[in-house]
């Protein structure tokens, strides 16, 4: 792709000085290790010259002496730009005012690793408790959890909950969405501010279901790890599998077969296919329409049978594995595939006239929520977002992964930018990825399903992308030659898309709230991501019932 | 004013009056799930070579090799059990297979373990049959 | 003597409180079972034949239930709104002629009808109330919302309620109905038809069920309440629905008149009353799944420059060819 080449060039040309190393690899990946403090430069370089470009997420990674941060940068392929601080004193300058989208990512590895932003706006914790020791930063690579972490947590009383901005003040109440709330499936804080049935202001508070997957993933083997990777979130499972083991195949050099990879991409699309309509019928639910609601997910339960007959399971495909997937699809399968797949176009046609034509959902969507183009592009956001907000980016034409390349599809987008073009564009992906499914079951190669892989993966680190439902998700992963990675990043695309939240809400009424965060499509499991930790000897991490009701144990629970 | 319509749902909804339900009385209507369902696990004792590949493997650490009549043999913890059948597949010898039996909610938390035993006396009941 | 034990029978048992009672959860029913069958669900079905038994089941469940009452609330407040309420609501139906007469013998009255509709007000103030009472941000917008829809759309209602009244002479509820020889829905279809939509945002039904919006306020102003007085609440909610739907059975659809086949002509009336209130329930139902719900601003816009015009104007229409009417009806 000639966009990713041109950024690279001016990279080279311009920051000729500062560049310590440059590596490009594969094709649309690069790696750059620049001096300290530059790293601003070649964002700002990087964000003026090419167009669309985005930051994906920054990772830290501990490297013993010194504490390497890597901004993913996605500019047609990904341009990982590198600079290190010492472990003993990790300051380095904030690019919040060139980037306000990279807010949240930097209060990540802060919260995490300890690294502190100059200058960032905002510096709190983002993940961790309130109440989590200070400095106490569990991805730095020595972090022993606590034989008596009990009591080094402070007391409860410290918590937010007392804090003076959630007092009411004259006619701005708060109303407290979460953690527990009928818009949201999953728990996260979100505190607006409300002026009558106005919106003034909202806080988001994440966190409440941090599982510390990306601990959990280092103790782990690398095979293992695919099927860790794959409960982060349930609905985009195969999203986050094919991200994974792209990253060790690639780090790896493994060749997948091509076979292998046709049906990655079916099962990916199969994904995206139920995960949209999941998202339309809530769309339906959260508007007060429960036919539209119930008729949407009758209409969807045929694509999850589908699914459980490919895989074994309506959810958890377990179908991906590096090197290759597990299981092989049969005529009968495919025939049936092809059945439904016709079904469902027919369906989600419907459908699509229903957001299109619809009087009392037009009213509902259209002006509400708007997220300017100029903006999306600020905030960094992805997927689905991104295009209704009129930026026609996505993986898998952007850096094509799997049988992308081989396969013909159109990237939906809308210029309206409000929650009524992100649900078109949701369900207009629908019909795209069904075209998907049907070219890449007809053109389906014979041949291998996967190639054997050792267990030990050289060194080496990779980034690897792909296009979930909800946008680019990025998966990071540093080898150091053994069985067990060294470092797994994960950044999934709700974290992005949730940042130009309180810009899109700001000044709608209370009932255009739950319209807008359904139209972001949230998945907070895929944003905490997270496992339990035990806190004597870090090795056990399963649990058991008892273990859970042992009082001792459970605060270890985090 | 916008052009008055009307609602694109009304002939789909009310043509619903005389379908028959798409949901089902679950508990009382069975279900009939794939072959190839990743369910309960079956074990074939006389197969196991006590390798421990299956406990080593277990990304769940659901798996923990018992001692039972003098061989090795795998004790699944199907509450901590992730249904991803790595176990199955690190089998050297196919002893571990998967059925289609998902019912497995209970309130009696001994009723998560498949023991050895299990698969043990279910073969000596055919083979006295046999006899 | 005898005459007091026919008041009191009519006014417990038959058609008073008791059957008001059955008749009420049997609607319940019915409106869950026709709302799953038009979102293709089985709608309750497991207890008792075809899920009858549900609501009885829900409301013991609730009865049983611990009931909470919140620290800070106005407690008097809290626990007499909901009982307020409810008494509102049934009083409001001892007016409706189910059997052909009202609940206590000779107690309507020219006016009536108005008595009625301030009735379900009152008791509307009583459901805003124990919202306020709550303390709960949720509640308390949910309880402003009822305010501001439901003072809203009284006016259309009544604008509306008044033409059936106009073409019988007369503002008592039995004589509307009586004087219903030809159903009024067919002399004034459109004031029918508006007066249906109206009543959809009274009763609170989708697509104005701003109020208790449980994805935007979670329970709207009954967030705190639980158990009994959560059961009062949901009841009130109930007779209402039947209040409103029964409201268009006798100003519109000529009541419990109808055809007497055979054996005691109260049956029959009873019969028609039921079924033609059945009928509505089903319209309401199928309005309410065809639509999102909308914004209070787009409500409170929709009523006054839509719907107060258009119930003025399908009034004055009414009063126009009234002559014309009067010649059919003979």
């Amino acid at each position: 792709m000639e966009m990713f080449e041109d950024a690279v060039d001016v990279l080279k040309k311009n920051l000729e000085d500062a560049i310590l190393e440059f590596r490009v690899p594969k094709p649309r990946k690069a790696y750059v290790l620049l001096k300290p403090e530059r790293h601003r430069d070649a964002i700002s370089l990087l964000l003026k010259q090419v167009e669309n470009a985005e930051l994906s997420t920054i990772t830290g990674t501990d490297l013993g002496n010194e504490i390497e941060l890597n901004y993913h940068m996605a500019c047609g392929g990904t341009i990982t730009i590198k600079s290190r601080v010492p472990r003993e004193k990790p300051v380095i300058r904030t690019i919040t005012d060139i980037l306000p989208g990279a807010n949240l990512y930097e209060r990540e590895v802060f919260d995490l690793l300890g690294v502190i932003f100059e200058g960032h706006p905002n510096l709190q914790r983002l993940m961790l408790p309130e109440n989590w020791p200070q400095g106490d930063y569990p991805l730095r690579r020595d972090w022993k959890p606590h034989a008596n972490q009990e009591n080094s947590f402070v007391s409860e009383e410290t918590s937010q909950t007392e804090t003076e901005d959630l007092k009411d003040a004259g006619s701005i109440i708060n109303v407290i969405v979460g953690p527990q709330h009928p818009v949201l499936h999953e728990p996260e804080m979100f505190s607006f501010k409300v002026d009558g049935e106005t919106v003034v202001d909202v806080e988001v508070r994440l966190g409440y279901v941090h599982r510390g997957i990306e601990k959990a993933a280092e103790r782990m083997m690398y095979f293992q790890n695919v099927y860790l990777v794959e409960r982060i979130c349930g609905i985009c499972n195969a999203a986050h599998t094919t991200c994974f083991c792209q990253a060790v195949e690639d780090i790896g050099n493994i060749d997948t077969p091509p076979r292998a990879l046709y049906l990655r991409t079916i099962i990916h699309e199969l994904n995206r296919v139920h995960s949209h309509l999941l998202l339309l019928g809530v769309a339906g639910h959260l508007l007060g329409f429960e036919a539209l609601f119930q008729h949407v997910w009758r209409d969807r339960e045929p694509v999850m049978d589908i699914v459980e007959r490919i895989t074994g399971n309506r959810l958890m495909s377990g179908f991906n594995t590096i090197g290759g997937v597990r299981r092989d699809i049969d005529p009968n399968t495919i025939e049936k595939t092809l059945k439904t797949v016709k079904e469902v176009r027919k369906r989600t046609t419907f459908y699509k006239k229903v957001f299109e034509e619809d009087p009392t959902l037009r009213l509902r969507t259209e002006g509400v929520g708007v997220l300017s183009r100029s903006d999306a592009l600020k905030f960094c956001v992805v997927g689905p977002v991104a295009r209704g907000s009129g930026i026609a980016m996505d993986v898998r034409k952007d850096d094509p992964y799997a049988a992308y390349e081989e396969i013909p599809f159109n990237v939906v987008s809308y210029k309206e930018c409000d929650t009524w073009a992100r649900l078109m564009v949701r369900a207009e992906e629908v019909l795209e990825s069904l075209d998907i499914l049907d070219y890449a079951l007809s053109h389906l190669p014979s041949g291998r399903l996967r190639v054997r892989v050792q267990r030990k993966i050289p060194e080496g680190e990779a980034v690897s992308r792909v296009e979930a439902p909800r946008g680019e998700l990025i998966h990071y992963i540093k080898s150091d030659g053994t069985a067990y990675p060294y470092r797994v990043k994960v950044r999934a695309p709700t974290l992005a898309n949730l940042m130009a939240f309180p810009d899109a809400i700001r000044g709608a009424f209370i009932a255009d709230i739950p319209s807008v965060i359904g139209s972001l499509d949230p998945c907070f499991s895929c944003t905490d991501r997270m496992a339990f930790l035990d806190t004597k000897n870090g090795q056990k991490w399963h649990w058991s019932l008892d273990d859970v009701n042992n009082s001792k144990n459970r605060k270890a629970l985090i | 004013m916008a052009k008055i319509r009307l609602p694109t749902m009304i002939k789909d909804v009310g043509s619903c009056i005389f379908k028959k339900p798409f949901t089902r009385e679950y508990p009382a209507v069975k279900v009939q799930v794939p072959e190839g369902y990743r369910g309960r696990h079956t074990f074939d004792p006389e197969k196991c070579i006590s390798c421990g590949l299956c406990e080593r493997d277990c990304p769940a650490k659901a798996i923990e090799l018992v001692e039972v009549s003098g061989k090795r043999m795998p004790k699944f913890y199907l509450d901590r059990c992730i249904f991803c059948y790595q176990c199955a597949e690190s089998c050297p010898r196919d002893a571990i297979k998967l059925s289609t039996t998902f019912e497995m909610s209970t309130t009696e938390k001994k009723e998560l373990l498949i023991l050895p035993e299990e698969f043990i006396s279910k073969q000596k009941v055919t083979t006295d049959e046999g006899k | 003597m005898a005459l007091d034990l026919i008041f009191l029978v009519r006014t417990l048992v038959f058609p008073g409180f008791i059957f008001l009672l059955v008749l009420v959860l049997f609607f319940d029913w019915f409106e869950r079972k026709v709302a799953a069958r038009f979102q293709n669900r089985m709608g309750p079905s497991y207890a008792g034949p075809f899920g009858i038994l549900q609501p009885i089941a829900d409301y013991i469940k609730l009865f049983s239930k611990e009931d909470i009452t919140p620290k800070q609330t106005n407690k008097l407040l809290f626990v007499a709104a909901p009982i307020l309420a409810f008494s509102f609501f049934v009083f409001a139906l001892f007016y409706i002629p189910i059997d052909g007469s009202n609940v206590i013998l000779n107690s309507s009255f020219e006016g009536d009808l108005l008595l009625v509709l301030l009735l379900v007000t009152l008791a509307n103030f009583g459901i805003f109330l124990s919202g306020w009472a709550s303390l709960n941000p949720y509640s308390g917008i949910g309880a402003t919302r009822v305010l501001t829809q439901f003072l809203g759309y009284d006016i259309p209602l009544i604008l509306l309620a008044i033409g059936p009244a106009f073409l019988a002479k007369s503002l008592s509820i039995v004589n509307i109905t009586a004087s219903q020889s030809i159903p009024f829905v067919l002399l004034i279809p459109w004031s029918c038809a508006l007066f249906i939509i109206v009543l959809q945002a009274e009763l609170e039904k989708d697509p104005f069920d701003i109020p208790h919006a449980e994805t935007e306020i979670v329970g709207g102003y009954e967030t705190e309440y639980s158990g009994r007085k959560l059961a009062f609440i949901k009841l009130s909610e109930d007779f209402q629905f039947l209040i409103g739907a029964a409201l268009v059975t006798v100003l519109f659809l000529g009541g419990s008149n109808g055809p007497v086949l055979f054996g005691m002509p109260e049956i029959w009336h009873i019969f028609w009353f039921i079924v033609k209130t059945l009928g509505v329930v089903f319209v309401l139902e199928y309005v309410g799944n065809v639509a999102a719900r909308l914004r209070i601003d787009q409500v409170v816009h929709g009523n006054w420059k839509l719907l107060i015009p258009l119930s003025v104007l399908s009034l004055a229409l009414t009063i126009g060819i009234e002559p014309l009417l009067r010649s059919v009806i003979g």
